[in-house]
């Protein structure tokens, strides 16, 4: 891809962290030329017309979140820039930030713009130190060059910009956790409706918006939108940012058109050069993704709908790759670690039944597993199914399932270790039912 | 944690009814209220945890999900957070697998971490997750000891038991009042809530996260508060326990009579429980117009004195002739007397004649109401004083006027306790009769005593003092079961004794017309509203 068409990275390795450096690369020329011309509903509009959608996970269109965002409530409208990324293999936002905060603020000011907001805050998460000092340095260059604070660009539009540095909990980067957190609060996710759009931070009318969906915008406005939606599928237009890492020859950030084979991104030249020793499968979209093995992998294209078609999800982009050295059981194991560390500990079946699937795992990886344990696993993951308020107790139900149904041969051979594993966990004594 | 400001609406008498569909079924339910309420009246129980009437909107334990028709086709959703709208089509388990396979997969993760030790266990036999589990869960264990339990609770107060298993504190001393086991906690923050939304006093909170969460006080602080004791009620599990109460009885046998707190002027309701004719404590009884699910911590503890110092029952004789001496005649009603007392002193009066004068009062301090359980005035039935025309507040007449009367009767009024130095020109009385259910100052200070049932011990009237009245039931834990009730004395000293309420009720609707048409038997347990009535 050549850099003028990528939408995120195109500054990258181009040392344009400063504002003079950014500006020479033609930054922040929507501002000085085109934004303040349309009016909010035409900057809406615009943001509609070209498709983007939430680079978040959900991949909610950015532009109809938008309009849902009251005009004239008589309450102050709040951005908030979704910082917290923490999903196990996603580092997107973390080098987006680091490379080009300019353009994230560029983005902010046009989002800004188009919902009437006086004022933005960026959540960061904990420990992003670089980053939060990177995007400080360049908040405050922005200032002095007048593209923020009072009457911008001599008109009266005001707006300011703030780093909120979270103190890292994965569940901060759910959106209404995540304004708890802002407001000071305990991170848990808040009950919906009413939705941040209405209700948010402080009551007060909130968009919460990913890092890379924000910096998306300048290009967006600074190119015809035609130029946007030719790229990528009908369905989903422009490009993304995959994270790409495990057993292949060249992990990394490629930013690559949506629709693009996920095999292409596996072994192209361009991307991540070829896997490492036999494919065994790739989690195409963060940790809380069911996996693809090797024939899914063939047929399936870098977009929402492939993906939701192969029932797993597009997520943040994070493709991670594993090769046949890999056990499933250690995988899924990880996983479990981290989503029972993570859960927030509000909604009973993600509290406990994280750590009771955990548990379940460490006795199968200690060889105490019992032939039941996958059917336990799977009936644990199905307690998980829209019985809470966030989707965190899915993110490890979904891998749950699939894992012990794709490699259910790894989860056999570990069982096997039990010299007693025919036999149930527990020797029912009672018939079920029979209480009464 | 979230949604601090959701207070659940309730349905009322005003609710509009709307149609909705449970189960393929029409049913009329109020419009304006939850789910959960309004199934529930039409006999539909959903089990709940987290949910509380009178608390915001927690949502956190998922005990009571249904199925719900929507646009992108059927949902759980939880019933404690889902208005009501007209025509909404709604599944429970009767009819749905999903809704079943849910509540017995959330029961069961809220097990999976609960210690079991119900045989020890305080709230054993009123216990929630009991009841869930007969509700909805009723599994087999599937856990054995390679899978191991989690248990909560701080990391400072965890030990290791005789098994080798990590387990959360089981004394963890919260303050003067409350103990805390971190391991029975299942994380539904009603207390937390109370405390926050309700004693408007953030002393608790949930620290950390996932299945290591505990309830806790901030560092070095105690959980202390007027109120704090509600939160034992509250308190789903065995998790909160008052340390009165710890090991002491076991509820199943206890009974209940419900009655009104005679401390104060807003007469919260309360059960009192006992066993084996002995009060072993005090609950609220949930009356949504006076002290909705609450009562103050005096209110609850008060019980701990009431059958001591006690007057044991005497012969009427005494204070038969001790009325007989010549002169003026001072009946002194005290704050505690209920509707029938005040109209058994009147007839009293009226056989007296002309010699005796009715004075009626307390010496006590009136203070602020908190918005909970207490208006702050500690006349009790002052309300019922004025539907009675009995003079409520004219002690300082009787202390002025002292020396005109010869004969002084106190029934349930302690002044010499109350205030010595007002009270100490009443000793100009030559003669003190003192009707009184304790040993007080005042029967110290009197001639003749005689013992009467306390109110916790009396059928009875009494009218709070936002005009609602209410009827107190008599509990069988009298320390001498020849007690007789102040109503019964005065009307025997009257020459016309009574000894049933009933009876005694209709001379207090002979002297109140407000209450002709309102028969004892046809007063509810949340009381009747007198109009045109109030302290």
């Amino acid at each position: 891809m050549q850099d003028s068409m990528k939408v995120c990275t195109g500054n990258f390795g181009k040392h344009a962290q400063g504002i003079d450096a950014y500006k020479k690369l033609g930054g922040y020329s929507n501002i000085s030329s085109r934004l303040f011309d349309l009016s909010q509903s035409e900057t809406i509009d615009l943001v509609q017309h070209s498709g983007l959608r939430g680079r978040g996970g959900a991949g909610f269109p950015t532009g109809m979140k938008w309009s849902f965002v009251p005009r004239n409530s008589g309450k102050p409208v709040y951005i908030v820039v979704n910082a917290d990324e923490g999903e196990a293999g996603t580092y997107k936002d973390h080098f987006l930030i680091l490379e080009d905060p300019h353009r994230l603020i560029e983005g902010l000011i046009i989002a800004a713009w188009a919902l009437g907001a006086r004022c933005a805050y960026i959540y960061a998460r904990g420990e992003f130190m670089p980053c939060i000092e990177a995007l400080n340095k360049a908040i405050n260059e922005a200032y002095a060059a007048h593209l923020l604070g009072e009457n911008i660009g001599g008109t009266k539009f005001c707006f300011d910009v703030f780093v909120h540095r979270g103190a890292g909990a994965y569940i901060c980067g759910e959106e209404t956790a995540l304004i708890n957190s802002l407001e000071g609060q305990k991170g848990q996710p808040r009950l919906k409706p009413p939705f941040p759009a209405v209700a948010g931070a402080w009551a007060c009318p909130t968009c919460v918006n990913n890092v890379e969906t924000i910096m998306s915008l300048p290009w967006i406005f600074s190119h015809p939108v035609s130029e946007y939606t030719k790229m990528g599928t009908p369905r989903a237009h422009g490009t993304k940012v995959f994270c790409v890492s495990g057993d292949v020859k060249r992990p990394g950030l490629y930013e690559a058109p949506l629709g693009t084979p996920l095999m292409e991104m596996l072994t192209s030249e361009e991307y991540a050069q070829g896997v490492i020793g036999n494919l065994k499968g790739v989690i195409p979209g963060g940790s809380s993704c069911p996996p693809l093995v090797p024939a899914e992998c063939e047929k399936a294209t870098l977009d929402y709908e492939c993906m939701a078609s192969l029932k797993t999800m597009f997520g943040s982009g994070a493709i991670i790759v594993f090769n046949d050295t890999r056990n499933a059981v250690d995988l899924l194991d990880v996983l479990g670690l981290f989503y029972s560390h993570e859960s927030c500990g509000q909604c009973t079946p993600c509290r406990e039944g994280t750590g009771f699937a955990k548990r379940v795992l460490d006795a199968i990886m200690k060889g105490k597993g019992h032939d039941g344990d996958i059917g336990l696993l799977q009936s644990i993951a199905d307690g998980f199914v829209g019985t809470t308020i966030c989707p965190l107790s899915l993110s490890l139900g979904m891998p749950l399932n699939s894992y012990t149904a794709k490699y259910r041969a790894d989860f056999e051979a570990y069982i096997a270790k039990n010299p007693n594993h025919a036999e149930p966990r527990i020797k029912s004594t009672v018939r079920p039912g029979a209480y009464w | 944690m979230s949604n601090y400001y959701n207070m659940p609406k309730l349905p009322s008498a005003k609710s509009p009814m709307v149609t909705i569909k449970v189960d393929g079924k029409d049913m009329q339910v109020p419009g304006d209220t939850n789910l959960l309420e309004a199934l529930q009246t039409v006999g539909i129980e959903t089990p709940h945890v987290c949910y509380h009437p009178y608390l915001p909107v927690s949502g956190n334990c998922r005990q009571c999900l249904v199925e719900q028709e929507g646009p992108r086709g059927r949902a759980l959703v939880i019933s404690c957070y889902t208005p009501v709208a007209p025509g909404m089509v709604v599944y429970t388990p009767a009819s749905s697998a999903r809704v079943k396979n849910a509540r017995r997969a959330v029961s069961e993760f809220m097990l999976v971490n609960h210690p079991l030790d119900c045989p020890i266990c305080d709230k054993a036999g009123e216990c929630t997750l009991q009841e869930n589990y007969i509700e909805a869960g009723q599994d087999e264990s599937r856990l054995n000891g390679d899978v191991g339990r989690n248990f909560h609770g701080n990391p400072a107060h965890q030990f290791v038991d005789s098994k080798g298993q990590l387990r959360g504190g089981k004394r963890v001393d919260l303050g003067p009042r409350i103990v805390l086991d971190e391991e029975r906690c299942v994380q539904c923050d009603r207390c937390v809530r109370f405390m926050r939304s309700i004693a408007k006093s953030e002393q608790l909170q949930l620290a950390s996260r996932g299945d290591r969460t505990f309830i806790t006080t901030f560092p070095g602080e105690k959980l202390d508060h007027e109120y704090d004791l509600c939160v034992t009620d509250l308190c789903p599990t065995g998790a909160l326990t008052a340390k009165y109460f710890r090991f002491q009885k076991r509820v199943w046998f206890l009974s209940r009579t419900p009655t009104v707190s005679m401390d104060d002027s807003l007469g919260a309701n309360i059960w009192l429980d006992h066993a084996d004719g002995f009060l072993w404590r005090v609950m609220p009884r949930c009356n949504p117009d006076v002290n909705r699910t609450w009562i103050s911590n005096t209110s609850r503890l008060a019980f701990l004195e009431f059958s001591k110092n006690r007057l044991p029952a005497s012969p009427l004789d005494a204070v038969r002739e001790a009325l007989k001496a010549p002169g003026k005649v001072a009946l002194v009603a005290g704050g505690e007397c209920t509707l029938e007392d005040l109209a058994a002193l009147k007839l009293l009066k009226k056989s007296l004649g002309d010699r005796a004068e009715l004075f009626g009062g307390t010496f006590k301090k009136i203070f602020p109401a908190d918005g909970l359980s207490k208006s702050g005035d500690p006349m009790a039935d002052r309300a019922g004083f004025k539907l009675m025309n009995v003079p409520d507040d004219n002690l300082g007449d009787l202390v002025k006027r002292a020396s005109e009367f010869a004969v002084l009767v106190t029934v349930n009024a302690d002044l010499f306790g109350e205030d010595a130095s007002k009270a100490s020109s009443l000793e100009k009385i030559a003669t003190r009769i003192a009707l009184a259910a304790f040993n007080t100052e005042t029967v110290k200070k009197s001639q003749v005593a005689f013992g009467v049932n306390h109110w916790s011990e009396v059928a009875g009237t009494m009218v709070n003092c936002g005009g609602l009245l209410q009827k107190l039931s008599a509990a069988p834990t009298a320390p001498d079961a020849a007690l007789v009730p102040a109503y019964s004395a005065l009307t025997a000293l009257a020459g016309n004794e009574v000894t049933e309420v009933s009876a005694a009720y209709k001379l207090a609707q002979g002297e109140a017309p407000a209450l002709a048409d309102v028969s004892f038997e046809s007063i509810r347990s949340t009381g009747f509203m007198l109009d045109g009535v109030k302290a």
